[in-house]
């Protein structure tokens, strides 16, 4: 403690003593301005106004067209090419040309027509397979369906269900926490 | 800085910020009455909180004419009171019970012992201080130890302190007196007051 604080504390007992109750107010005061403050942990306004129903400002991810200026620039080649349409045709066979790869319809065509034919012989081949499996499925599965068989599985579903049971009891119903070693 | 009334005011727009800017403006001093109070931190946080929730469903119900610190230390008061009446038991501490529990969790007088800016001795010293005084402070009645922490630690007028629970001027000041004799008669009991003073709080 430091000499001043224990000096108003003896200041304050003394004056109580001795009735001077001004001092002796003045005195308390002076040794309750020299304890620090007590304040709630950080983050206090955001519980509360958490608790209280109200949305805790989010530092919002600022959105990389949020600028007029970079919409506009965004927008000025859509611009562009939709003023260009017209001549866009001529514009696309004059850089074909120059690459000289324009295909003709009759090779689209043919390109369309063998896009079809392969994407229905996978088609036919997915079936094939899912047609086996089922074949080995209901194989599999045709002792099941007599009485017999049903009941005896039944029976094992029952069985299990009761072990199961049985088993659980058996491991929580000794449970004692009073026997927890201390560490 | 914009004032009490103007806060309120942006408040009840629902401006969230100005709740907000309430909020942080009084923390820390109903924050301060509530845990003298209860004498633990958790439950002082959770009662604080339940304060401004309570303040932010009323505020149109607060008369700008009074103090805005005022108004909160008045509901603070109340729950705080009822939270003590539903523990009853738990407010006034046992002989060194308290205390146990109070090493453990690092309670008020490790909040109150700032030790970082003295020399190991002269902050033990200080912590003894604080310790007692908040010791001779929990064993006040709720009453007076309510008037100490607004009166002296919150530093509210004799007037704030009737408006806040809701007492005549004649009650708060004899409260007021009575409490500081009983602190001091408690701060002795523990041990201060002689120059010689020895083992203090043992």
């Amino acid at each position: 403690m430091r000499r001043s604080d224990e000096e108003i504390l003896n200041r304050w007992l003394a004056a109580e003593e001795d009735g001077r109750d001004e001092v002796a107010e003045d005195a308390l005061a002076a040794l309750f301005e020299a304890l620090p403050p007590l304040a709630p942990p950080a983050g206090f306004a955001d519980r509360v106004l958490a608790r209280a129903g109200l949305a805790v400002p989010v530092p919002q991810r600022r959105s990389f067209f949020a600028a007029r200026w970079l919409r506009a620039l965004a927008m000025l080649p859509l611009l562009i090419i939709g003023l260009c349409l017209p001549w866009l045709s001529e514009v696309l066979r004059s850089l074909a040309s120059l690459a000289g790869v324009l295909w003709s319809p009759g090779d689209l065509v043919r390109l369309g027509t063998g896009s079809l034919i392969a994407i229905s012989q996978g088609l036919v081949a997915a079936l094939a397979l899912w047609d086996w499996l089922l074949r080995i499925g209901r194989t599999l599965a045709s002792p099941f369906a007599t009485p017999a068989v049903a009941l005896i599985m039944a029976g094992c579903l029952l069985v299990s269900l009761l072990a199961f049971h049985f088993l659980r009891n058996l491991m929580t119903r000794d449970r004692s926490w009073t026997h927890v070693e201390s560490i | 800085m914009k004032t009490d009334a103007e806060l309120v005011a942006e408040a009840l727009r629902g401006v969230e910020e100005a709740f907000r800017e309430i909020v942080v403006r009084f923390e820390r001093p109903v924050y301060s009455l509530i845990v003298r109070m209860v004498q633990d931190p958790g439950t002082a946080e959770d009662l604080a909180q339940e304060v401004f929730i309570k303040a932010f469903r009323r505020l149109d119900t607060y008369d700008p004419v009074r103090k805005l610190a005022s108004w909160l230390f008045k509901i603070a008061h109340n729950t705080t009171i009822d939270h003590l009446r539903r523990h009853a038991l738990e407010t006034v501490p046992l002989e060194g019970g308290k205390d146990r529990d109070e090493e453990h969790r690092g309670g008020l007088a490790a909040v109150l012992s700032d030790e970082s800016t003295e020399d190991p001795s002269a902050a033990a010293e200080r912590k003894d201080m604080a310790r007692s005084l908040e010791r001779a402070i929990s064993r006040l009645r709720p009453e007076y130890r309510e008037v100490v922490v607004l009166f002296y630690v919150e530093g509210a007028s004799y007037q704030e302190i009737c408006d806040a629970l809701d007492l005549p001027l004649g009650t708060v000041k004899t409260n007021l007196h009575r409490a500081r004799k009983e602190l001091a008669e408690e701060m002795k009991a523990l041990g201060w007051g002689s120059e010689t003073r020895s083992a203090p709080g043992s």
